[in-house]
């Protein structure tokens, strides 16, 4: 008899225990992701392969994109409509095939069947590059408008990604809480979303509009932020964004929440998240920027590949990328190596770890991956985004713990399933 | 000034920022302790725009480059529009202070047909052929500044030659006399170089004479190609000039080497070539940078033309940057460009334009 209880969350009710000993079955799930990354990569990405998605704004789009809506899967919808029944009876490869499925599916239909076909055709231009290739004219060739379309996904990505972390950390399921599902993971998708827009408009459309000649100022002012940033260009405020992104994350993945879950009051927590998140993402924006100074002197007003300020920003994005991925391993695949150490301890050995392997981890794709991967090699290339692969890893990684429970390495074992 | 003050204010506010807020000025006082080069005065140089016109059709090699995979896809796999082609190729005419002039040639384009006859053009396969021309300067291994090669090796295989360390292995091949033209557009050569070859590395100044210099920058760009060679002059009483190729290093880049490498390296004068900005005349606000970027310095001639991107000399001379204009000369030439804009503003300094500095 299966006395599961069918509407709790999935994450809450399941254990799971390492297949072979927990640095066996680490190194046995990463060697799988990394086998899986490589051949997805030379299938859907690479120049050379079967789909040529890395062009390389389309290619970092979708990834960005498919982390996203996986978030919103698990956290805002409790995997509904599947129920942990299911996920409970289902083998991991199959449950993984059909969420995973799932995945696509919804990003079918919100980029390319909402933004691309409907917003792009009937409303915002630069949403479609068909639409751009038919209005633009001048510079709007289909190699250039596909990139431009790319960049504007990946522009409208990064506030859904930073209101959907400090929500998820923030404030949880506080609001609505007694909703069924999916009323709940909607209502809490509609306030990201509803944050999340404003948000674009403001730190990433005046970009898209000066993308043209002439300049688009009638409906969308000039890069206001140029004596800030040095630059018009809205890496800026994409990396520090990116940058408070990549922070929680991994103060989830290695801090237990810390420091965030210290404060339980509301709006308290909330602000918490949203202005101390943002000085920490700040933070570590900065002093990688200091770093790349240092390494690279000082970048100038106009300076084109690493003296590029904007290249610059998107850097410390990738940066943080190299060091969230090792991160995200630690937990998922070592996380159990570390759980009898203290809280404290447990957090700067692995944040250490994270870091040291973060670094390691750069200098071997740059050494390595022009020949595993068949990217340009060079670090400040102006057509390369190593984020494109960086987050593809960390999609396989949650699709690999939240869709597939850590298979093959762990086994799952759920609470209140009695046979 | 402002962004000093900015990083000021942030460094008052964190201790481990106050420490780091050293480097900026660590890495100024660093170059000011760096020996500049001194490499000599030249009287003046004039350029003569032997062919700016790599393709004439931008949107004809966007599909190509689209259908082989993308930007970054290896220049030799890419299936050429053959119609589209043309090349870029310059000559530097150098006049020593005491009136010698010795010339040099920049790059040998893409389409064999084309070079040949914008070589005979400008008389350049004459200078090959008699030796008035004994130094090509190849900037990097792009499609449009080297798959043309055998156009100039046919008339001198054995020239001395300037070649990037960084160049993909077939096109050492090529040099060699390597065949790929089964792929269309990629380039074949049937006469072996036979001359001294100096593969350029980064962080050398190689003095072509007295007051000339390349010097290779270890730059990314597209098609898998790496590293640029860029010409630097001192012109006496006027400064520096440099002249390029692509320009994929960047120009703000070109004049910060010059102000922190070599003597006097503040004085720019001016600059001729492709800046590679928006090839494609598509836009990114970053591209605004460069032309406040460069309003900083007092650059007396700018003659742009080639990847620099018509929308940018358009917007360089709306910003009051000195941009030197072309003649109509280009329009007698058996093709020009398809974007009608361009070849009506004569922003670019044209196919058998020249340029005195």
């Amino acid at each position: 008899m299966n006395t599961l209880n069918a509407d709790k969350n999935w994450l809450s009710l399941r254990n799971l225990f390492p297949r072979w000993g927990i640095w066996t079955s680490g190194l046995v799930n990463l060697t799988v992701m990394a086998i899986s990354a490589i051949a997805l990569w030379w299938i859907f990405f690479s120049n050379s392969g079967i789909f040529k998605l890395y062009t390389p704004l389309l290619g970092f789009s979708l990834v960005i994109w498919m982390l996203l809506i996986i978030m919103w899967q698990v956290e805002f919808f409790d995997y509904w409509p599947f129920s942990s029944r299911f996920l409970a009876a289902s083998h991991p490869l199959k449950k993984g095939g059909i969420l995973t499925g799932t995945t696509i599916l919804l990003y079918l239909v919100l980029i390319f069947g909402i933004l691309f076909f409907i917003i792009g055709q009937y409303g915002v231009t630069y949403f479609n590059w068909n639409s751009l290739t038919e209005y633009g004219k001048l510079g709007q060739d289909v190699m250039s408008t596909r990139e431009t379309t790319s960049w504007a996904f990946i522009c409208l990505s990064v506030p859904f990604l930073w209101i959907t972390t400090i929500l998820l950390v923030g404030v949880g399921k506080g609001i609505w809480d007694q909703s069924p599902q999916p009323g709940q993971g909607l209502a809490n998708w509609l306030l990201m979303a509803m944050l999340s827009i404003p948000l674009f408009l403001i730190f990433f459309h005046p970009h898209i509009g000066s993308m043209f000649y002439p300049a688009q100022i009638y409906t969308a002012v000039p890069p206001w932020w140029q004596s800030l940033a040095h630059t018009d260009s809205a890496e800026y405020g994409l990396g520090i964004l990116f940058c408070t992104v990549i922070v929680i994350f991994i103060t989830l993945q290695l801090w237990e929440g810390r420091p965030w879950n210290l404060v339980e009051k509301q709006p308290l927590r909330f602000l918490f998240i949203l202005f101390g998140g943002l000085v920490l993402g700040f933070a570590f924006f900065k002093v990688q920027l200091y770093i790349m100074d240092y390494f690279w002197d000082e970048a100038y007003l106009g300076g084109q590949n690493d003296a590029n300020f904007g290249w610059r920003y998107s850097h410390t994005v990738t940066m943080g990328n190299f060091i969230l991925v090792p991160a995200i391993i630690l937990k998922t695949c070592f996380g159990q190596g570390f759980s009898k150490m203290k809280l404290w301890f447990k957090g700067i050995v692995t944040t250490c770890i994270a870091i040291i392997a973060g670094l390691v981890f750069a200098w071997c794709y740059y050494a390595w991956a022009p020949t595993l991967l068949g990217v340009c090699s060079g670090v400040s290339h102006p057509s390369e985004n190593p984020s494109a692969f960086l987050v593809l890893l960390i999609v396989l990684l949650n699709i690999q713990d939240y869709f597939m429970d850590g298979w093959p390495g762990y086994l799952v074992k759920v609470q209140g399933a009695e046979k | 000034m402002q962004r000093r003050s900015f990083l000021k204010g942030l460094a008052a506010t964190s201790a481990g920022l106050a420490v780091s807020n050293g480097i900026g000025s660590m890495t100024k006082k660093a170059y000011a302790k760096k020996e500049k080069k001194d490499f000599g005065e030249v009287k003046s140089i004039k350029v003569e725009c032997v062919s700016e016109t790599s393709w004439f059709d931008n949107a004809t090699l966007g599909k190509d480059i689209k259908a082989a995979g993308g930007i970054n896809t290896n220049q030799y796999d890419v299936a050429y529009n053959e119609e589209n082609l043309g090349g870029y190729a310059a000559v530097v005419e150098v006049e020593a202070l005491d009136g010698k002039i010795t010339k040099y040639l920049l790059d040998s384009g893409w389409s064999n047909d084309w070079m040949d006859y914008v070589f005979a053009q400008s008389g350049v396969d004459k200078m090959l052929e008699n030796k008035e021309i004994d130094t090509i300067v190849i900037s990097h291994d792009h499609i449009d500044h080297y798959f043309g090669i055998e156009s100039t090796l046919k008339h001198q295989p054995d020239i001395k030659m300037y070649f990037p360390s960084t160049s993909m292995k077939k096109s050492y091949e090529l040099l060699k006399g390597a065949d790929f033209s089964k792929t269309p557009g990629c380039p074949k050569n049937a006469y072996p170089h036979t001359g001294e070859l100096i593969v350029t590395k980064p962080d050398t100044l190689y003095k072509l004479q007295d007051g000339a210099g390349v010097v290779f920058f270890d730059s990314p760009a597209t098609l898998q190609v790496r590293g640029e060679n860029v010409m630097y002059f001192k012109v006496k009483d006027k400064g520096y000039v440099t002249v390029t190729g692509c320009c994929h290093p960047g120009i703000l880049t070109l004049i910060n080497y010059a102000r922190r490498n070599f003597k006097d390296g503040e004085e720019n004068y001016g600059c001729y070539g492709g800046l590679h900005i928006s090839p494609f005349e598509n836009w990114d606000p970053k591209m605004d940078d460069i032309i406040a970027g460069v309003q900083q310095y007092n650059m007396k001639k700018i003659a742009c033309n080639h990847c620099t991107g018509w929308i940018w000399a358009e917007k360089a001379v709306k910003a009051g940057l000195p941009i030197v204009k072309g003649t109509d000369k280009f329009r007698s030439y058996r093709k020009v460009g398809t974007l009608a804009k361009a070849n009506t503003s004569n922003i670019y300094t044209g196919n058998g334009d020249t340029v005195v500095f």
